[in-house]
């Protein structure tokens, strides 16, 4: 009887408790919304990182990671890879030697990464053939070696596909080496950054040219990306004298995103439960103060004041029933379709690609967060209707029979 | 029996000092159909809600049956008006979400009584007050007169040992007072119900068996017919 009391109480007033629903509502929805773009934002521009240019792990030799050397390779470069290769949890593995070097056109000059690649692994680790504008991964060519850069680096060297181009650096003695390419075709990533200082020639012609028969960077990516900690544990026994890092090492920015994002989402969630808790003291407060009289006579007859106490709870548990699963639902059913079909935020393409994000984002959201809000919203509830139950139980019935 | 001992209440506010009940003795036994009237402000609510333990005494002491309420704790004396007392109110006060039905068995599931035995007093309740057809409505589609008589079921639902109404006919028609009189006077007569109403009623007080007057907190006159 106290629920089936509680649950029409909280009709009385259908319009007030419709409002305080919708407010409720809403505050989830917002608060799920605002959670779960900004999760996919921070998957994006991991996932776009990883596909890019970090992998799931990279392997250098200690050395190089620490000085960067040109003759820091890995001394044992085609037994990592054989032996990865050889893993059934390795999705893609690919050596990779890396120059720094001055590139220069006729139109202009920059400082870029030259990296050497084997273009038949590379397209299976990385997404870099799927953003050429023409298709060709370093693939046609006639005489000259190829070389790919971006649009951002053709842009500042006023190049295009065809533009001869001339690479100069230092091999490991010192001696100055310089080297022309042909552009065979232009890229761009989600990360302007990464765009402005890397361009990719074919492994064979960087080591013809450089005289390093090895490789600076083995990076692999696995089939699950939950098993990246246990897999680098892996390579670490096997290959002890390597340096092994997993992308968060690698990209720390990006785990500290992961780490931002949980404050943010906490920080969020507080403020949904505050709103829901000041929404639902208020209206029980008022619902008290306007039956003080109706309060009192169930006192004067004999209900007691444990059940007068948890009639209130339960009208807002009630309150809080009806507007969780409703939020919820709202988030649940925006995220399903603007995960699937994306939000478009081309107008701001510029930015967010200097920031390594794409222009189409795509809501997530972790199912935990569901099961987590609906817990939340019962315990605000319950913890915002004790001040209301409370003022309930300091009616004196007389006083109220009296004057109410 | 209700035995009211030098009973004294004074309302103070921390300014002013009212003095409502100025040593009232008085004794109501079993199956009394009794009326406190006097002017307003006289004390008559005041009596009957300390009689109900609704309000405490200054001084003074009132026993019901063998216990003295004010030896009670307050959750003691919220159990003790659920099974004891039956309370009326001036305005039905009738819970206004619940139906005549719920309303009358609400006592009696705070009773944790079975189903069949609310279900059964419930019919015969609302049929003793003449609303058996009236059992699914709720307050707001009822009449002033056919509220009241739901809250004399509902104050009759937990088996009271007596009734405490605060002026029940004082907003109602005669022709709804005439019937509710009626009721209770056949409920005292034929269960042997005891009934205390505080009114200034005439037409109540034409048919009480018993009637106190009071006045100024004291009782001037205590008549039985």
């Amino acid at each position: 009887m106290i629920f089936k009391i509680a649950f029409k109480n909280i009709w009385r007033n259908k319009l007030r408790s419709w409002v305080v629903i919708t407010a409720i509502a809403l505050g989830i929805f917002g608060g799920l919304a605002v959670i779960s773009t900004a999760t996919g934002l921070t998957k994006m521009r991991q996932e776009n990182a990883i596909k890019t240019y970090v992998s799931h792990i990279q392997i250098h030799d200690s050395s190089y990671v620490k000085f960067g050397r040109l003759e820091d390779e890995i001394a044992k470069d085609k037994e990592v890879l054989e032996y990865l290769h050889q893993q059934p949890e390795v999705y893609a593995a690919s050596a990779r030697l890396k120059v720094e070097s001055f590139i220069q056109s006729a139109g202009g000059n920059a400082g870029v990464i030259l990296n050497g690649i084997n273009p038949e692994t590379e397209k299976r680790l990385t997404s870099i053939s799927e953003l050429c504008e023409e298709g060709n991964f370093l693939e046609n060519f006639k005489r000259k070696p190829p070389i790919i850069i971006s649009r951002k680096l053709a842009t500042k060297l006023n190049a295009k596909v065809k533009t001869t181009i001339q690479c100069s650096f230092s091999d490991p003695q010192g001696v100055p080496i310089t080297g022309v390419f042909k552009v065979v075709d232009i890229f761009s990533t989600s990360n302007s950054m990464y765009d402005e200082f890397n361009a990719f020639v074919r492994l064979e012609d960087l080591r013809n040219l450089s005289g390093i028969e090895g490789s600076h960077e083995i990076a692999l990516t696995l089939k699950d990306d939950q098993k990246v900690e246990d897999f680098r544990r892996q390579i670490i026994d096997r290959f002890p004298k390597y340096q092994i890092d997993s992308w968060r090492g690698i990209a720390p920015e990006l785990g500290y995103a992961d780490k931002m994002m949980d404050l943010i989402m906490t920080i969020f969630l507080v403020i949904i439960m505050l709103a829901l808790a000041f929404g639902i003291v208020n209206t029980m407060l008022m619902a008290v103060l306007e039956r003080k009289k109706e309060l009192g006579m169930l006192l004067s007859i004999g209900m007691n004041k444990k059940k007068v106490f948890w009639m209130i709870i339960w009208e807002s548990i009630f309150l809080a029933l009806i507007a969780g699963p409703l939020g919820i639902l709202s988030t649940f059913v925006a995220v399903k379709i603007f995960g699937k079909y994306g939000i478009d935020l081309s107008f701001a393409a510029e930015g967010l690609r200097s920031v390594g994000l794409d222009s189409v984002i795509y809501p997530e959201l972790n199912s935990n967060y569901y099961i987590i809000i609906s817990v939340l919203v019962i315990v605000t509830a319950i913890l915002s209707s004790i001040y209301p139950a409370l003022k309930a139980l300091k009616l004196n019935p007389a006083e109220t029979l009296r004057t109410a | 029996m209700i035995t009211v001992s030098e009973i004294t209440k004074v309302y103070d506010d921390g300014k002013v000092k009212v003095q409502a009940l100025r040593g009232i003795d008085l004794e109501i036994k079993k199956g009394e159909f009794t009326a406190i009237v006097g002017p307003s402000g006289s004390g008559k609510t005041t009596l009957l809600n300390i009689i109900g333990g609704l309000d405490t005494p200054t001084n003074g002491q009132v026993t019901i049956g063998e216990t003295n309420i004010a030896s009670l704790s307050e959750n003691e004396l919220i159990d003790f008006r659920l099974n004891h007392i039956g309370f009326v109110f001036q305005s039905y006060n009738l819970i206004p979400v619940l139906t005549a039905k719920e309303n009358v068995e609400f006592l009696m599931l705070l009773q944790k009584k079975n189903e069949t035995e609310r279900n059964e007093r419930t019919i015969k309740l609302l049929k003793a007050v003449g609303l058996e057809d009236q059992i699914n409505k709720k307050p707001s589609k009822m009449s002033g007169g056919q509220q009241q008589r739901v809250a004399v079921a509902r104050a009759l639902a937990s088996k009271p040992d007596f009734v405490l109404a605060d002026e029940p006919t004082a907003n109602l028609d005669s022709t709804s007072t005439a019937n509710l009189l009626d009721i209770m006077l056949q409920l005292n007569e034929e269960e042997n119900i005891t009934f205390v109403f505080s009114t200034h009623d005439q037409r109540v007080i034409n048919r009480a068996k018993r009637v106190i007057t009071v006045e100024d907190g004291k009782i001037l006159s205590d008549e039985r017919k």
